[in-house]
């Protein structure tokens, strides 16, 4: 895993310092600075020295958890990240918790009730959840919800110095979960479809097995057999693919963190892209890298704890 | 000694006749197609874009941007305006007509959809053959390559990219005989592509994977074919349908990252495709919502169009994945 890691700071560090100075972009808007000015600041960032120089200086300083200075404002790209990344784990732990606790019911029943009204509504959901961009959603609820309706925030994360109303009582928590419900709509939305349909196609498979009759003869109930039985041999590929989407559900994000102005990484990133800020663009995108690499680990540990056939090395 | 020389050829002569009479694969599954109405209906979608890309130019009442037409309902004092029967779509806060700019809109669309589907599926057709037929050494490093691009979000390096080679292009349409290239959309669709491949990479060398152990594989083998002969003659035949049907996602998922990254302001700065028609309209989306409605609408169901149409080539190309 640490090839990963080195892989992907190698493929952002070469490809952002190919594409030009740094200083000239960042100081485009700026007529009255001088070269000399100019040289100052990259002299200060230390970008005259040869570029695998630069990343060898970078990376000793990745080693020791410096990510350096933003190029604009000067603020520690480590503070910054600092400052973000609870707002983007918020986010997401709710969406992926809540999208597993709606995906896992819906997929059984839709696996359960096949070829029926609701398994067709299932389905049908599903393919609209995968074809609708996540911005033009989010855009459809803050119409309706904010600016039509008025009854939730349309964007950030927190509502101070003057906390969301919900029903007429201004409470911090109450006001961040208000903050939260537009955002993790659109997010569990476009991830549900995934989970649903591969948790039937994995229901519909296993519950043609032999155990599942013998279960039945047995007299067990069918709940238990749903919930026990089969849900747990079902629900390996869906795991995986959690494994997978972790990564993407950060990416995901760079778009609705934009769309809601939720102060996260993802918004951070594109900003940073922007401006070509690089220090803090490398910052992201290792944390991020970091984040997959640990939400990974995590995974494997629950494969073991869910199939015991499953041995870690 | 009376025996004919050549009977295998023979043989083969009496071969295409039997299968002349029967239905062949492709009629069969144009059959089970018929009947899969989701199926239908995206690929009726897809023709009425693709009718609707060919006449832009007639069908849309205005022409498209750098032409100062483009701008008409400006001069005539009907700039932000909302839905009417005049412009239906309304008209933006620079005073175009959104409906003549969705309209034009389908062209870099359907651009974006096929450039990227052809590199994407060439690239994961390639890995996937490869990897899959040579095993070994090969399959381990080619596998941890897609890892690595399938762990780690994409989109990230889409933007950084699309950033990165948005501050440098060269002019904004190349002259090829008469047909004008957009050159930083080009751009955008190669890294789209270079980043799409991994996922359908693997599925492809799971195909391979399992069709090598099938003992008409390993007859060919026996008889002493070639590599070459058994991938091009016998596997690439087998795992046609998945790439076609494949391809048909790629399209889908194509159609929405480049709106998501034109959306973000990392497109071509001189295409106005559907995600920069809406990335415009952010602004002021609460007044003029009109702005970004219909556009997302158009790549909503354009997206929606090629999954029904992938669903349904799915259900008929391979009935052994039906339940």
């Amino acid at each position: 895993m640490i090839p990963l890691i080195l892989g992907i700071s190698l493929i952002s560090f070469f490809v952002m310092y190919a594409a030009g100075d740094p200083i000239k972009i960042a100081t485009m808007g700026n007529p009255s600075i001088t070269e000399a000015q100019r040289q100052f600041l990259r002299e200060y960032y230390g970008l005259n020295d040869p570029i695998p120089l630069q990343y060898l200086r970078w990376l000793d300083h990745f080693i020791h958890g410096d990510f350096g200075k933003s190029i604009y404002g000067g603020r520690p790209v480590n503070e910054i990240i600092g400052s973000l990344v609870w707002e983007t784990a918020k986010l997401q732990i709710v969406s992926i918790v809540l999208s597993f606790l709606i995906s896992i019911p819906a997929g059984i029943y839709a696996a359960v009730k096949q070829r029926t009204i609701f398994d067709y509504l299932i389905s049908g959901i599903s393919i609209f959840g995968i074809s609708v961009p996540v911005f033009w959603f989010g855009i459809i609820l803050i119409l309706i919800f904010s600016f039509h309706l008025g009854i939730l925030p349309s964007a950030g994360a927190h509502g101070a110095p003057y906390l969301w109303p919900v029903f007429g009582i201004r409470n911090e928590i109450l006001d961040e979960i208000a903050h939260l419900i537009l955002p993790a709509t659109v997010l569990i939305f476009s991830s549900l479809a995934y989970y649903v349909r591969l948790l039937r196609a994995g229901m519909l498979e296993v519950l043609r097995q032999d155990y599942i009759l013998a279960a039945r003869a047995s007299g067990i109930s069918e709940r238990k057999i749903l919930y026990k039985y089969a849900l747990k041999n079902a629900i390996t590929p869906l795991i995986t693919l959690l494994g997978l989407s972790i990564g993407s559900m950060l990416a995901g994000a760079p778009i609705t963190e934009t769309v809601f102005s939720w102060p996260g990484l993802g918004r951070a990133y594109v900003t940073a892209c922007e401006r070509l800020d690089f220090p803090l663009i490398m910052g992201i995108t290792m944390i991020i890298a970091i984040m997959i690499l640990i939400a990974n680990l995590i995974i494997d540990l629950v494969y073991a704890w869910i199939d015991p056939r499953i041995t870690l090395e | 000694m009376d025996r004919p020389k050549n009977n295998f050829r023979i043989g083969e002569r009496v071969m295409s006749k039997i299968r002349r009479r029967g239905a062949s694969q492709w009629a069969v599954a144009w059959r089970r197609f018929k009947k899969h109405r989701p199926g239908l209906f995206g690929l009726g979608m897809v023709i009425a874009l693709f009718i609707i890309a060919a006449f832009h130019n007639v069908i849309a009442p205005y022409p498209a941007r750098p032409h100062s037409d483009a701008f008409k309902p400006l001069y005539e004092g009907k700039a932000a305006q909302p839905p009417s029967w005049e412009h239906p779509f309304g008209t933006s806060v620079m005073g175009t007509d959104v409906f003549s700019e969705v309209i034009h809109g389908s062209i870099y669309t359907i651009y974006v959809a096929i450039m990227v589907t052809l590199i994407t599926t060439t690239l994961f057709v390639l890995v996937g053959l490869i990897s899959g037929y040579m095993g070994k050494f090969v399959d381990d490093v080619l596998m941890r390559i897609t890892e690595v691009f399938l762990v780690f979000p994409s989109l990230l390096f889409i933007l950084l990219f699309a950033r990165i080679y948005q501050l440098a292009i060269p002019e904004p349409f190349w002259d090829l005989f008469g047909i004008k290239i957009p050159v930083g959309l080009t751009i955008v669709v190669i890294i789209v592509s270079i980043f799409g491949w991994p996922s359908y990479a693997r599925v492809i060398r799971g195909e391979v994977l399992r069709l090598k152990e099938c003992e008409f594989i390993q007859a060919a083998k026996s008889l002493g074919a070639s590599s070459w002969w058994i991938i091009t003659r016998h596997i690439f035949p087998n795992i046609l349908p998945q790439v076609i049907v494949l391809a048909t996602l790629t399209m889908a998922s194509a159609v929405l990252v480049e709106a998501g990254v034109s959306f973000l302001g990392f497109g071509d700065p001189n295409t106005i495709t559907w995600g920069r028609l809406m990335q415009e309209g952010f602004q002021d989306f609460s007044t003029v919502w009109w702005v970004e409605v219909f556009p997302g609408l158009a790549v909503f169901l354009t997206v929606l169009a090629f999954n029904l149409l992938g669903d349904g080539l799915s259900d008929a190309l391979n009935p052994r994945l039906r339940e």
